[in-house]
């Protein structure tokens, strides 16, 4: 620990003299500051990450996180293999939203390369990545319950996720990491009946949406263990950089999807087919956790509305354009930044011209937002720092790549 | 505001350290070998004084840029004496983007620290200074982020060696 713990506490040797003649019962514990190691395998790190924290008694005076035991050089790997073959490794780095890494990978390599992809492609791009952003938030919304000890929603999340993952196995052949979204487009169509089968599930997510809801976010104990806890300050999300609905929680009214729109989006949001949730501080102070994740869980409700948007519109085309097996890449630079489930995700890729990127830069949400984990730590309780970390829903996989 | 709308700005402002803007062009026919750039426009800035333009950038009224999406570094090539810093800045009321870059010699790569002007330069400069070497002054927890904290070299440097062993373990 490198920082200070400012003063200490000194206890009476003795009691005190009461008003009623009693006297005061004083216990025989001296507080001492006691460093606790939560992780690597901690259930609460949601993966294989550190937390040095330093406790007073149940007050949490400092944290540090230590991250690096996932790290497996994404972006050396990137300088090594060619453009098309990255393209699975972007599926490593945030696993539970696979697709919509695959789509930040190909928008930058398409940025640089100034292609256009037909418009079925961007169709099955955006019901692909909206169904991953609710298969994500459900992760977050489950375990987060399994945090603070609600075992029920997580089973009940899983149960709809395993859904969603059906549907991708159907269009892509996996179940977690895809590489469906290629540079150009997609790998193939959408096979006979998946558009109907993806219409069912967004008329069964509907109902099942509001259960979970009221099932947790409504819930007096839950509210109780988040309300209040763990406040991030509008000043703070933003020096801190942090995106997606870490910073909608704290009120900044803010989503790529919307305010630069890329892919199909800005004539879906025209179209009225979403909105964005932006935390108010309804249960408690402005940026608590609570805000957090009511604002993941309204998410996936506008994402349902997105993808009802796109299978009433979705027409007949190709699904990929004419791309060479082995790519080059144009000599120059792109940096694309996509909304996934957990924030901006960036890909600076640069390349020479040649088979291989120069450079191909992750910037994951996931590392912004945890930092702000060990400032707001501090001054709280050793329980709610459970509630602390699962509010900001890491993937260690991508702050550690 | 687009591109040029910032740029026009920056030098209305007089930013610190502004040196000029770098956009896409075609192949020139004239020079043998050109390739001409594809891509995304950005400027260029002196990383001495990159902690004074990043100040200008977030306090600006016009600019106004709240957000420090991403700080990284490259390496262009093996053969090549400078390394790259790149900034990404983010507005988050104007709507806009701002991809910033400096060149710094690899023979003294330091340059000022921005963790005073944004603190999510922190995590992000030290991921860049164990990566590529570089040093940032004045920032306030400089250790490995990623590697190991006894991890020898640098290994997004296009000259770095793969290491035989690590800790008696064979890397081969």
């Amino acid at each position: 620990m490198d920082r200070e713990l400012q003063g200490t506490i000194t206890l009476p040797e003795e009691g005190r003299t009461l008003a009623s003649g009693e006297q005061e019962f004083v216990l025989d514990v001296r507080t001492q500051d006691m460093e606790l190691n939560m992780g690597p395998q901690h259930p609460a790190t949601h993966g294989v990450m550190r937390i040095l924290v330093r406790t007073d008694g149940e007050l949490v005076t400092g944290a540090q996180p230590h991250l690096g035991y996932l790290h497996r050089c994404a972006e050396k790997i990137g300088e090594n293999v060619e453009w098309l073959q990255y393209l699975p490794y972007t599926d490593r780095y945030d696993y539970l939203a696979a697709m919509n890494n695959n789509i930040g990978y190909s928008m930058a390599v398409e940025a640089v390369m100034g292609i256009e992809i037909p418009r079925r492609a961007e169709m099955l791009r955006v019901i692909c990545a909206e169904l991953n952003r609710i298969g994500s938030h459900l992760i977050a919304f489950g375990t987060y319950g399994l945090d603070l000890g609600a075992i029920t929603p997580f089973l009940y999340a899983f149960r709809e996720r395993e859904w969603m993952m059906s549907l991708f196995e159907k269009i892509c052949g996996a179940r977690l990491t895809y590489s469906y979204i290629r540079i150009g487009g997609v790998f193939n169509d959408a096979p006979p009946g998946w558009l109907g089968e993806v219409s069912r599930f967004c008329d069964t997510f509907e109902v099942k949406w509001r259960e979970y809801y009221d099932l947790l976010i409504e819930n007096q104990i839950f509210v109780g263990r988040t309300a209040d806890v763990g406040v991030i300050p509008r000043d703070m999300a933003l020096d801190f950089g942090l995106t997606g609905p870490m910073l909608r929680g704290s009120g900044v009214d803010f989503d790529l999807r919307r305010d630069m729109p890329y892919s199909l989006y800005e004539e879906i949001h025209d179209a009225g087919a979403f909105k964005i949730p932006v935390g108010t501080g309804e249960k408690g102070t402005l940026g608590d956790c609570w805000d957090r994740v009511w604002v993941r869980v309204v998410e996936m409700m506008e994402s349902v509305g997105i993808v009802r948007w796109c299978l009433e519109n979705i027409e007949p085309g190709p699904v990929i354009g004419d791309i060479p097996k082995t790519l080059r890449v144009p000599a120059g630079e792109a940096y694309v930044g996509i909304e996934n489930p957990r924030g901006e995700l960036g890909h600076y890729v640069v390349s020479d011209g040649d088979k291989v990127a120069t450079r191909c830069r992750v910037r994951g949400p996931s590392f912004c937002n945890l930092a702000v984990v060990e400032e707001i730590l501090s001054g709280t309780l050793l329980g709610d720092s459970v509630a602390i970390i699962g509010s900001t829903d890491v993937v260690i996989g991508e702050t550690d790549r | 505001m687009d591109f040029q709308g910032i740029t026009d700005r920056l030098t209305a402002v007089g930013a610190p350290g502004f040196l000029g803007v770098d956009e896409p062009r075609g192949k020139d026919p004239e020079v043998k070998g050109d390739k001409g750039r594809a891509g995304d426009p950005f400027v260029l800035v002196d990383p001495q004084s990159i902690d004074r333009f990043l100040v200008v950038c977030r306090d600006d009224p016009k600019l106004r840029f709240e957000i420090l999406a991403d700080l990284t570094a490259t390496d262009p090539a093996a053969d090549d004496e400078n390394l790259w810093v790149n900034y990404n800045l983010l507005s988050v009321s104007h709507r806009h983007r701002l991809a910033i870059k400096g060149i710094l010699p690899k023979s003294e790569p330091t340059l000022p620290s921005a963790v005073a002007v944004y603190r999510a330069a922190q995590w992000h400069e030290r991921e860049a200074a164990e990566m590529f070497g570089v040093t940032y002054r004045g920032h306030p927890d400089p250790r490995n982020i990623l590697l190991p904290d006894d991890w020898v070299g640098h290994p997004l440097r296009k000259d770095y060696e793969f290491p035989k062993e690590y800790h008696g373990i064979s890397c081969e």
